[in-house]
């Protein structure tokens, strides 16, 4: 088919995504928002729990179809590269059968509230089960910090080598770099699987 | 294809038709699957708006697509910019690339296989980060 996708040349950037998960109300949006270069967009989608055809109309009726949201942000590295932010839904169910939103992704910062560290679980289980790599941003605007990095690294039962960051979601440079920590992780488990890089 | 009406009664029809499958014609699902939230999309500059087989069914939200994508814009931003949902916005940009209107271009591949992004996308993506 004719999809001129192989004409890049006077064409667009490459886009690449990475998500920012977390429980209800982690502070994902507010982290979107104060890194990214224009205010978060919102999106919806309809999901369906059973995938219908074209031409399969017989039983929409019956069928259960949600809307989920999602607010998204976008930082433009060079006129080759964008990066895109997803703040993925609160509600983990949904999204995790939106392959659309996971697949690609570079990696994922899962955000947790030291007060209800319970509601961001079901976000680390579900990166380490896909095998994403991701890195968990503490979010401490709240000023509470009333437990220590390795009180928490325990209570989410974090594999030693996921990066851990102390954070506050509402400040643009301390979410550049969660970002960067998520960046630095990648880079060393780039260079653990490949240690004579060709280029 | 079958039209999407076939072997509906009239009153079903218009008892089951979701509202933004109207613009869509009824389609609820994209001819194509490789699309993506990230897919960029850009308008191609040269394409004459009255050629192309698949015009005669434009909508005013094909126009929109092609007016916002003089620059490379994702899926999900054209999405959240018509207040569509992202597959009825799918189905519209599809519509766009069998005429010619619109080229895109699918992000990286990586991640599912658990591979990773290359050295030198990471490299630009901190110095892009660090820039900030």
């Amino acid at each position: 088919m004719d999809y001129a996708i192989s004409d890049h040349g006077d064409a667009a950037p490459l886009a690449v995504k990475i998500l920012i998960a977390g429980g209800f109300g982690v502070g994902k949006t507010t982290l979107v928002g104060a890194v990214s270069e224009v205010a978060p967009l919102r999106t919806e989608e309809y999901l369906t729990h059973a995938s219908v055809g074209v031409d399969d109309l017989e039983g929409v009726n019956g069928k259960s179809t949600t809307t989920v949201a999602l607010d998204f942000g976008r930082i433009t590295i060079s006129s080759e590269l964008v990066l895109y932010l997803f703040g993925t839904p609160g509600q983990e169910r949904f999204w995790f059968m939106w392959n659309d939103l996971v697949n690609g992704a570079m990696g994922a910062v899962v955000l947790v509230d030291t007060r209800r560290l319970d509601v961001s679980f079901a976000s680390i289980d579900f990166f380490e089960s896909r095998g994403i790599p991701f890195v968990v941003g503490v979010n401490c605007f709240h000023g509470v910090r009333d437990r220590t990095q390795e009180e928490i690294r325990r209570a989410l039962d974090l594999d030693p080598q996921v990066p851990l960051v102390l954070c506050d979601a509402r400040d643009r440079t301390a979410g550049r770099d969660v970002l960067l920590a998520l960046i630095d992780h990648l880079m060393a488990a780039q260079s653990r699987t490949a240690p004579h890089p060709v280029a | 294809m079958k039209h999407w009406t076939e072997g509906f009664d009239d009153d079903d029809a218009d008892e089951t038709l979701v509202r933004p499958y109207t613009i869509t014609g009824g389609r609820t699902a994209p001819e194509r699957d490789d699309l993506t939230l990230i897919t960029l999309v850009t308008a191609i500059s040269t394409a004459s708006s009255e050629t192309g087989h698949g015009l005669r069914r434009m909508q005013p939200e094909h126009r929109t697509i092609l007016a916002l994508c003089k620059r490379p814009l994702a899926v999900a931003e054209v999405a959240s910019a018509l207040n569509l949902p992202v597959s009825v916005t799918k189905i519209l940009i599809g519509d766009l690339i069998e005429a010619d209107q619109v080229r895109a271009r699918p992000p990286l591949a990586f991640a599912q296989a658990g591979g990773f992004p290359g050295m030198t996308i990471l490299e630009a993506v901190r110095d892009g980060l660090r820039n900030l």
